[in-house]
């Protein structure tokens, strides 16, 4: 017996991650009904995301609740330097070169369910494959360090473009290294004009408290007009 | 180098409509890729041709569209196509610009191969206990 066969094409037409982007933003809107400000903290490898997080700790001196969620390859190594001052939980990858959503979520289950204030989720070092994953952030801050070439938001557009606001750490190297703050954010602001910028040495703890104001305001926005601020994330 | 787990979500989702469907093979995949989607179409493919005998759709075809990354400008309401990631208006050079495509990965169609004999049974089956209920 022969069977008759035919075709037909079913029109799909989204997002292979619209799925994922869905529970993202039910997630980023249940952060801020609790209060809870989520930032998604990215950079190279080596830029300084675990000793910014350390430095942002250390000036609130438990002023604020905050939480970290920290991911790499493997150890726990990052989680141990943040576990003198704050909850934290070490999300290893194993492999993978970018957090998603869902690694986040099994994290979460393990920190203590607080209304904190702040979560930072520290990514892995990669400025490629994490520009494409939200996390449920309101915010992610894009860490570029002196010792990194100035000219690198261009050769990263998309990271750069998905980010609200990039800090220039190691500044206490700038004297020595050929570093240009004004020439890497001029670079970054042709990408994404809206830039905010900080520059800071979490080691001295220079510039550290304009950084944790402006973490500060965004918060109470995200209070204040919770619509605005999701919007703005997902954009 | 995360093409591969967004490979194989796509080919999960794939086999999810197949089996929603009815189908009982996958024949074309189309997918759209912009260059702001954070995936090179090259890898994408190489992706494509490891995953797709795991995933038990071998046999797919998949077709990929590249597409250019377009803008509205928020200034002018213009809207133009971006080239090497110059992310300013190409009428008033304002960059106060929405990117409005090519910014993604995109699942647009999948081509289902059917039988309809079969289609044609279970019709009648689902027609018959319809009837049986009522």
């Amino acid at each position: 017996m022969t069977t008759t066969t035919s075709t037909r094409t079913i029109a799909v037409n989204q997002d292979i991650q619209a799925q994922k982007k869905r529970r993202a933003a039910e997630l980023r809107t249940s952060f801020a009904e609790r209060g809870t400000f989520v930032v998604n903290l990215v950079s190279s490898p080596g830029a300084g995301k675990t000793s910014l997080l350390e430095a942002t700790a250390k000036y609130w001196q438990g002023r604020r609740s905050m939480a970290v969620l920290v991911g790499d390859l493997a150890t726990e190594r990052d989680a141990e330097r943040l576990r003198p001052f704050v909850p934290v939980e070490q999300l290893t990858t194993g492999g993978a070169c970018h957090l998603e959503l869902s690694l986040v979520e099994r994290g979460l289950e393990r920190l203590p369910d607080e209304d904190y204030e702040f979560l930072f989720i520290e990514n892995i070092g990669n400025l490629v494959c994490p520009a494409s994953h939200d996390l449920a952030e309101h915010l992610r801050v894009v860490l570029m360090s002196t010792t990194e070439g100035d000219d690198k938001p261009g050769k990263y557009p998309k990271m750069f473009r998905t980010s609200g606001a990039v800090v220039v750490s190691k500044s206490d190297l700038l004297p020595h290294v050929p570093f240009s703050v004004d020439a890497a954010l001029a670079d970054a602001r042709l990408i994404q004009p809206d830039l905010r910028a900080f520059t800071v040495c979490s080691l001295s703890g220079e510039g550290i408290g304009d950084w944790c104001d402006y973490l500060d305001d965004a918060r109470q926005r995200m209070l204040t007009s919770p619509q605005q601020v999701i919007e703005h994330a997902e954009k | 180098m995360h093409e591969l787990s967004l490979v194989r979500s796509l080919l999960r989702q794939v086999e999810r409509l197949r089996r929603q469907h009815g189908g009982i093979a996958v024949e074309t995949i189309e997918v759209e890729i912009g260059p702001l989607s954070g995936v090179e179409p090259l890898l994408v493919r190489e992706a494509f041709d490891a995953l797709v005998v795991e995933e038990s759709l071998a046999g797919a075809e998949l077709v990929i569209h590249n597409v250019p990354l377009t803008a509205r400008c928020l200034n002018c309401c213009a809207d133009f196509e971006l080239t090497e990631f110059d992310f300013c208006c190409t009428s008033c050079e304002s960059r106060s610009i929405k990117i409005t495509g090519g910014d993604e990965f995109r699942l647009l169609t999948v081509s289902l191969q059917s039988d309809l004999e079969a289609e044609e049974t279970a019709k009648q089956i689902s027609g018959k206990s319809a009837g049986a209920r009522t």
